[in-house]
């Protein structure tokens, strides 16, 4: 894949623009990306913040609610939505339709696609943390990051955990023989790997230090407590971040190396 | 205004007349080779390609249509040979040949939802001068559906918008695979014609085909591909003239006889033996000529059948019997 973006024509820019426009007019007549990334967490939230109980401070929790320990959760969705199940999905699914190849005779090289694709998740995502975050401290209370350096920190978390899990995807695109095993790979991925985000029930909750120690490994649990930490005003260390620059440059470098783009 | 019209007089721009054979050569292919794995895609291809040619290749599935034509346009590497298009390498000077070379290739799509008019104006800003994107989906007769989703359109549909895409960047060569596969009678002849306006404006065509007919009507130069190989390059009315007047007559001989009996006759060209019977082959006044020897030899003959080779058996025979008739065949 050559993310040739760096130095182009006007006339390149033009037609990455464009491909850039087809791409949200798709994702607007098919909005899988917008419920999986901005519909589902909002509801989730909205849900969740109705429920008075949980947005009371909890001891068990060490004196944060249940609600401000999950929309870090909910942002670490927004990401595995679109970087495991929505974007590998379109992808492969152009591949298996001759989209690319269709291309690949072009001057315009395919993985200009998956270029494309990647900004416009990338937008889905502002719009999707966005709303949480505008919701969540607007109607339900949330406590947000108190100052630039904890925004810093969550913006690095968020877009490591994007590309993290969009590697892992890929990859998975690439390994699989078909598009319905990319699709049940993905999914055998993308429930454990939200378990350890806490998307079913906090990992504070559960008291196993085994259960630490391998979402500390994963992208997303590094993720959750990266942004769990600088929204609690707190600084995460370098660890989690650490965690996920691995984990997105390793999936990038075996995606890379095995998609094939026919 | 016909399509022919349409297309000379507005959306290609004039480019200087070439007449086939004379022209230069835009594409030349010398012992192309090219594996995978065990298999054997094509095992020895040469040909050269004219300005202003419709060059057609024609061989059934398998023979090696598609794996000689993503070589051209480099799509795949080939294992051998060397392969010029445009003076350029296919593989090294991939970017510059997509500018300069239209392809429309099997099994290959834009997303679904996108709509005609999207999709061309799209794939114009890909080149460096696009044609008149409005003006081409008028001239493919796309006007109806240019606000129709990809998916949306019938088979023929898509097939014309694929000619637009592979024409959208105005170029010197179209490759164009399997073009009216899946088309009617009717959409096929209003393509053939578009072909043949395209190329009055000196662009050279590679057509990949399977329909005789149509290699026929439009093709100045017909390469015929049989595992791997070329077995036959000919104009299009030199092979079929070779093909059609081939006859075989099948008789059972009262008595056995002797093959130079047969093969001194001028009709004839072959004599096969298959158990007690036995299948002359020839040219068209074969049986006349056959009985009437059999005749003066005093032998008679039972159970006479005579085939006459239509396009289709043509085909067949010539990729059937490669190598040994292949003379025959371009003769």
């Amino acid at each position: 894949m050559s993310t040739a973006a760096l130095s182009l024509t006007p006339r390149q820019r033009r037609a990455f623009g464009l491909l850039v426009a087809s791409e949200i007019k798709i994702a607007i007549r098919r909005p899988v990306g917008l419920i999986v990334a901005v519909g589902i967490p909002f509801a989730l939230l909205v849900i969740f913040g109705s429920i008075p109980a949980t947005t009371r401070p909890l001891q068990a929790l060490g004196g944060i609610s249940f609600f401000n320990l999950y929309v870090p959760t909910l942002l670490v969705f927004v990401m595995i939505a679109l970087g495991l199940m929505t974007l590998p999905q379109q992808l492969s699914a152009y591949r298996r339709q001759g989209v690319l190849r269709r291309m690949s005779t072009t001057p315009v090289p395919p993985s200009w696609v998956l270029v494309a694709q990647t900004t416009v998740a990338a937008t889905l995502a502002v719009i999707g943390v966005t709303i949480l975050l505008g919701a969540g401290a607007g109607a339900y209370g949330l406590a947000l990051p108190h100052d630039a350096g904890g925004y810093l920190v969550s913006l690095v978390a968020l877009v490591l955990t994007g590309a993290a899990t969009l590697g892992l995807g890929l990859f998975v695109a690439a390994v699989a023989g078909s598009p319905q095993i990319a699709q049940a790979l993905t999914a055998l991925l993308f429930y454990p790997l939200a378990f350890f985000s806490g998307l079913y029930v906090p990992l504070q909750e559960i008291h196993s230090q085994v259960i630490q120690d391998i979402a500390k490994a994963l992208p997303t649990g590094a993720g959750f407590n990266a942004l769990h930490a600088a929204f609690s005003g707190q600084s995460p260390g370098v660890e989690p971040l650490l965690v996920l620059a691995a984990w997105a440059v390793g999936s990038w470098v075996l995606a890379t190396r095995l998609f094939r783009w026919e | 205004m016909t399509t022919q019209e349409l297309i000379q007089a507005e959306v290609w721009p004039s480019v200087s007349e070439s007449s086939g054979r004379s022209a230069p050569e835009v594409i030349d292919v010398a012992h192309l080779r090219k594996e995978y794995g065990t298999t054997v895609a094509v095992d020895d291809v040469s040909f050269t390609v004219h300005a202003g040619e419709i060059f057609g290749i024609l061989g059934r599935n398998g023979a090696g249509k598609t794996t000689t034509v993503e070589c051209i346009t480099g799509l795949r590497t080939a294992d051998r040979g060397e392969i010029s298009v445009l003076g350029l390498d296919p593989r090294r000077d991939r970017r510059e040949l997509h500018e300069r070379v239209g392809v429309q290739l099997q099994e290959s799509a834009v997303p679904e939802l996108m709509r005609v008019s999207e999709a061309v104006e799209l794939y114009a800003s890909f080149y460096r001068e696009p044609a008149d994107g409005p003006e081409l989906i008028a001239a493919l007769g796309l006007e109806d559906a240019k606000h129709t989703y990809f998916k949306h359109l019938s088979g023929g549909q898509k097939q014309r918008l694929s000619i637009v895409l592979a024409l959208i960047g105005r170029p010197e060569i179209a490759v164009l695979d399997e073009l009216t596969t899946g088309l009617d009678p009717e959409a096929r002849r209003d393509t053939w014609r578009l072909i043949e306006g395209i190329r009055a404006r000196g662009v050279a065509i590679v057509l990949v085909t399977h329909f005789m007919e149509e290699a026929e009507r439009l093709c100045d130069r017909v390469a015929l591909i049989d595992h791997g190989r070329v077995v036959a390059l000919d104009r299009p009315d030199a092979l079929a003239i070779a093909a059609t007047t081939s006859k075989r007559v099948r008789f059972t001989p009262t008595e056995p006889l002797s093959d130079e009996l047969l093969m001194a006759l001028p009709e004839v060209s072959g004599v096969e033996h298959h158990g007690p019977e036995v299948v002359v082959a020839g040219s068209s006044d074969l049986v006349t000529a056959v009985v009437l020897a059999l005749h003066r030899a005093g032998i008679h003959a039972e159970d006479v059948q005579t085939e006459t080779a239509n396009l289709e058996d043509a085909f067949l025979a010539l990729t059937d019997e490669t190598p040994h008739n292949t003379n025959g065949a371009t003769r």
